[in-house]
């Protein structure tokens, strides 16, 4: 346990740093400014993790790291203006990044396997995503609107 | 469960590649967001989608080893956590709109069902047999292709039609999302809100793709953008298998048989 939240810390590190640079260059936020926010993520992440392996319960790590994020940002908590202040200085976009660049890196593993598909499986697997999705927009619009909300 | 936690260990020191995603990520970040104007709408093209793009042209490149590429996979693992958290920390501030939110919410996550109205048909009408089913009953993502193989099994035409959309849904989901998700919100008349919701499909690469180009064009939004796409795609991961194995699924099942059987006639 104690092995692996090691690991874990220095690969959010890693990944930390990563983001804190992309952030800068992206989004024009000093990385000095950044480096707080970013701790606070990498905390909620660990706490995450360490819920899931003490929680003998079959609850996924991600699900526990949203509930943290989500409990120590709301207005009640005590230091959560801090934790919406410094976390405000981390761009969504500049956490993507990365996470996408490692992605293209291991789907080269899957590259043989896509190339093998054929077209009328990418037309519909293209079609598939585009169902999902516009189905969804469509619903929900439907019903923001009907909630005046939008 | 405990070979996949033994399977971080040590990838820290593949200095390779971090090396090479830092060196991605500040480069692809440097270039920065072009957009290129379609009709009323844009396609944004974000530092992103280059970054999936140059890793995989990397991985065909001397510079990646397998090693990496194995390497990276939990790692990315890693990445959606960060991203979930600094969602949960958006979500936190602004949760009475998401509770206020709630009925689009849930409700929305029956969208996904649109996929087997529009795409079944067309592959029907391609010449596809029960792949069909597996292929277009959903997204395709881990829990439906645990879905499928338990069903029908791994080497059923059900079972190749889920791999199929697995693996398209792998190398091209997340840039695909992307591409479509700030083209369609800029063209159509619907709300980035509801195209926000529609971003959570149960993949956090996928959610981050769409969210993250529905931000681009609507940076005003951003907060509630995020909200409401982590929102949605918690509910996915926790709704999703369920919707697929008693709606989704027979439901595909029923438009196939429907639809073949008049082809027969």
């Amino acid at each position: 346990m104690l092995k692996n939240i090691q690991e874990w810390t220095l690969l959010l590190v890693i990944l930390g740093i990563t983001g804190v640079f992309g952030n800068s260059l992206g989004y024009d936020v000093l990385p000095l400014t950044a480096v707080p926010g970013m701790i606070v993520l990498i905390l909620i992440c660990l706490a995450g993790f360490i819920l899931h392996d003490l929680i003998p319960i079959n609850f996924p790590s991600i699900a526990y790291i949203s509930i943290i994020g989500v409990l120590v940002s709301m207005p009640w908590m005590p230091g959560s203006d801090m934790v919406i202040k410094w976390t405000n200085e981390i761009e969504l976009l500049a956490l993507t990044t990365p996470i996408l660049a490692y992605a293209g890196i291991a789907i080269g593993r899957s590259w043989t396997d896509f190339v093998k598909l054929g077209w009328k499986t990418i037309i519909v697997a293209s079609l598939v995503m585009l169902g999902t999705f516009l189905g969804s927009a469509i619903i929900a619009e439907i019903i923001l609107r009907a909630q005046g909300i939008i | 469960m405990k070979q996949e936690e033994n399977s971080i260990i040590g990838i820290w020191k593949d200095w390779r590649l971090h090396a090479l995603v830092f060196i991605v990520v500040v480069l692809t970040e440097f270039i920065g967001t072009f957009s290129i104007p379609v009709g009323p709408g844009v396609i944004l093209l974000l530092p992103m989608l280059y970054a999936l793009i140059i890793g995989l042209i990397l991985y065909f490149t001397p510079a990646v080893k397998e090693k990496q590429a194995k390497n990276a996979e939990p790692i990315i693992v890693l990445g959606v956590s960060l991203l979930l958290a600094k969602i949960g920390v958006v979500i936190g501030p602004s949760l009475p709109e998401v509770i206020a939110a709630g009925p689009a919410l849930l409700l929305q996550e029956l969208g996904n069902l649109g996929t087997i109205f529009i795409a079944l048909p067309v592959a029907i009408w391609l010449g596809m047999r029960r792949e069909a089913i597996g292929m277009t009953h959903s997204i395709g993502r881990e829990p439906n292709v645990g879905l499928i193989m338990d069903k029908y099994g791994i080497s059923s035409p059900e079972g190749r039609g889920v791999m199929a959309m697995y693996i398209f849904g792998t190398v091209f989901g997340a840039v695909f999302l992307g591409l479509i998700a700030g083209l369609l919100a800029t063209i159509t008349p619907l709300s980035p809100l509801s195209f926000a919701m529609a971003s959570g499909v149960g993949s956090g690469s996928m959610m981050a793709a769409a969210s993250g180009s529905l931000i681009a064009a609507f940076p005003e939004l951003e907060n509630q953008i995020i909200a409401f796409a982590g929102a949605s795609n918690l509910l996915s991961l926790s709704t999703g298998l369920w919707i697929s194995l008693f709606i989704a699924l027979p439901l595909t099942e029923k438009i196939y048989a429907l639809m073949t059987r008049n082809k027969q006639d």
